[in-house]
């Protein structure tokens, strides 16, 4: 396969633009995180249209707004978040794959449904590689998200400059209507009052703006009337009861222990969608058990 | 010796923890590096990550409902603890009030001396139990009691890089700039993580842990150096 080396240049950006794969796993020791896909369906969609390997960095965007300049042809993917796309100024349907000619620009506008969205390109983004993954993340990748002005090196074909979209497959957004997430009693869950536990699992939470690759914060009308922990390990969807009686929900750059009681552990799989859940979206709390 | 079997939960289809419902102890975690090295010989290919605690130790399996065998692994595992290494590291650390910006205020609280309170720092050889919070934070056990304080009320939003501090009954060493809710008494101009490097952090669960003070002239002299094994 030819591989000559291009460059997309970010013209625009609001934070947390990032490069992503599938992340560092078994540094928990060391205390790395894996740093890992928000939305792992996404993520997997986008490079398996491109027939990219399945852990080949892609863009994760958390804030529409978006502009890229694309020097040499090449191809890319769209999936997550519905956004309004533009191509050259030409609109475009997002969840798809995208022909990209040499100099093109795309513009990524308001996200219509979802809050995070994931550009995959042909052979992936090539960035340096830091304990066996690209993903961004601060104290172990020189970057920790792009700036205005930033490039990022991907792989074109001089000689035959064109990249065909075979097949218009289309991403399905329909697992981001969910709004029940499912959860596990957390090693903590049992300190608490049978009238509290209750009061969880019947209460409609908010997604409130303080929501990042860390965490989600959530306000709760609970009070935490229980003491911290020896400290101990917290996964991504590890939900916590902090001080203040907020909840922090943890997620894929959360650091790898914390003091706080771990009550919730939310079912892995309905992780890509409570974090495509946009702030002011309501959520409950399913309780499951797996015995 | 007390009886150190740990229970079993089951958190989720992928995460198993073992827990021990008993005070930290060397004896704990001499029983906690012993279980960890049994688990990866017989469980390493089903393992994703694993991460340690004061009283526990997490599994993150590969597959879910992955753990198959491992209760039946512990139930008949023979509990052998070694002893506990006595690696033990030099960290230099310069309590000067330019780093350690908590020091001065710290000092007149307990109410001891500044040469005291470092005294106080620096006499003890500390265990690390486990590396946490972020990538290269060692958690120790061994601080004076007499230093004890407990965390700030509202953090830190920019803990430099290297500061050494305090927080409740524990001291710790930053590695890389964090928000932080823990009293800054100093800090080290060695580099406790480096990506670069392999492993990243050059000290393990189970080592030790000594601090040495420096001047600010020593401390320039030594920047991103490597630390001093004493044994």
């Amino acid at each position: 396969m030819i591989r000559d080396p291009a460059f997309a240049k970010i013209i625009k950006t609001g934070p947390g633009t990032k490069v992503i794969d599938l992340g560092r796993k078994g540094w928990g020791k060391f205390g790395i995180p894996s740093a890992g896909p928000m939305d792992i369906l996404a993520f997997r969609w986008v490079n398996h249209i491109l027939r990219n390997p399945e852990n080949s960095a892609v863009l994760e965007v958390q804030q529409p707004g978006l502009v890229l300049n694309f020097e040499a042809p090449t191809l890319i993917g769209l999936a997550g978040a519905q956004a309004e796309i533009k191509l050259n100024g030409v609109q475009k349907n997002s969840g798809c794959l995208l022909e990209i000619p040499a100099e093109s620009e795309l513009k990524i506008g308001g996200f219509d449904k979802g809050s995070i969205l994931y550009l995959g390109i042909k052979q992936g983004i090539q960035s340096e590689s830091k304990l066996g993954s690209k993903s961004f993340f601060e104290g172990i990748t020189e970057q920790i998200q792009f700036s205005n002005g930033d490039k990022f090196m991907y792989f074109t074909n001089q000689e035959i400059p064109t990249f065909k979209a075979r097949a218009n497959p289309v991403f399905s957004t329909s697992y981001q209507d969910k709004t029940h997430i499912r959860v596990y009693p957390g090693p903590e869950w049992d300190l608490l009052q049978k009238e509290m536990q209750d009061q969880l699992l019947n209460h409609t939470f908010l997604i409130t703006p303080f929501k990042n690759r860390m965490g989600a914060q959530i306000d709760s009308p609970f009070k935490n009337e229980y003491s911290s922990i020896a400290t101990a390990a917290v996964f991504p969807g590890t939900v916590q009861l902090t001080p203040s009686g907020k909840l922090m929900i943890l997620l894929q750059d959360a650091q790898v222990t914390g003091g706080y009681p771990r009550i919730l552990q939310l079912e892995e799989n309905d992780l890509p969608a409570f974090n495509q859940l946009k702030t002011g979206h309501e959520f409950r709390f399913e309780l499951q058990s797996f015995t | 010796m007390v009886a150190l079997i740990p229970s079993i939960r089951t958190i989720s289809p992928r995460l198993t923890e073992l827990f021990w419902d008993v005070p930290v102890s060397d004896e704990l975690l001499e029983m906690k590096i012993y279980i960890l090295s049994e688990i990866s010989k017989n469980f390493a290919p089903s393992i994703e990550d694993i991460r340690s605690g004061f009283k526990t130790i997490s599994i993150q399996w590969k597959e879910r409902y992955g753990n198959f065998g491992f209760e039946e692994f512990l139930a008949n595992l023979s509990l052998k603890p070694t002893s506990l290494d006595t690696k033990t590291w030099e960290i230099p650390v310069c309590y000067d009030l330019e780093f350690g910006f908590d020091l001065d205020r710290l000092a007149k609280l307990k109410p001891i001396t500044i040469e005291e309170f470092i005294h106080l720092h620096s006499s003890p050889t500390y265990r690390i139990h486990f590396i946490g919070f972020l990538p290269g934070f060692p958690y120790l056990s061994g601080l004076d009691p007499k230093l004890t304080t407990p965390r700030k009320s509202q953090p830190d939003r920019a803990i430099p890089s290297g500061s050494v501090a305090i927080g409740g009954n524990q001291t710790g060493i930053y590695p890389q700039q964090s928000p932080g809710g823990w009293h800054v008494i100093g800090r080290t101009p060695i580099r406790v993580f480096n990506s670069k490097a392999s492993p990243p952090v050059f000290f393990e669960m189970g080592d030790q842990i000594k601090f040495k003070p420096i001047s600010k002239e020593e401390f320039e002299g030594l920047k991103n150096f490597n630390p001093l094994q004493l044994s």
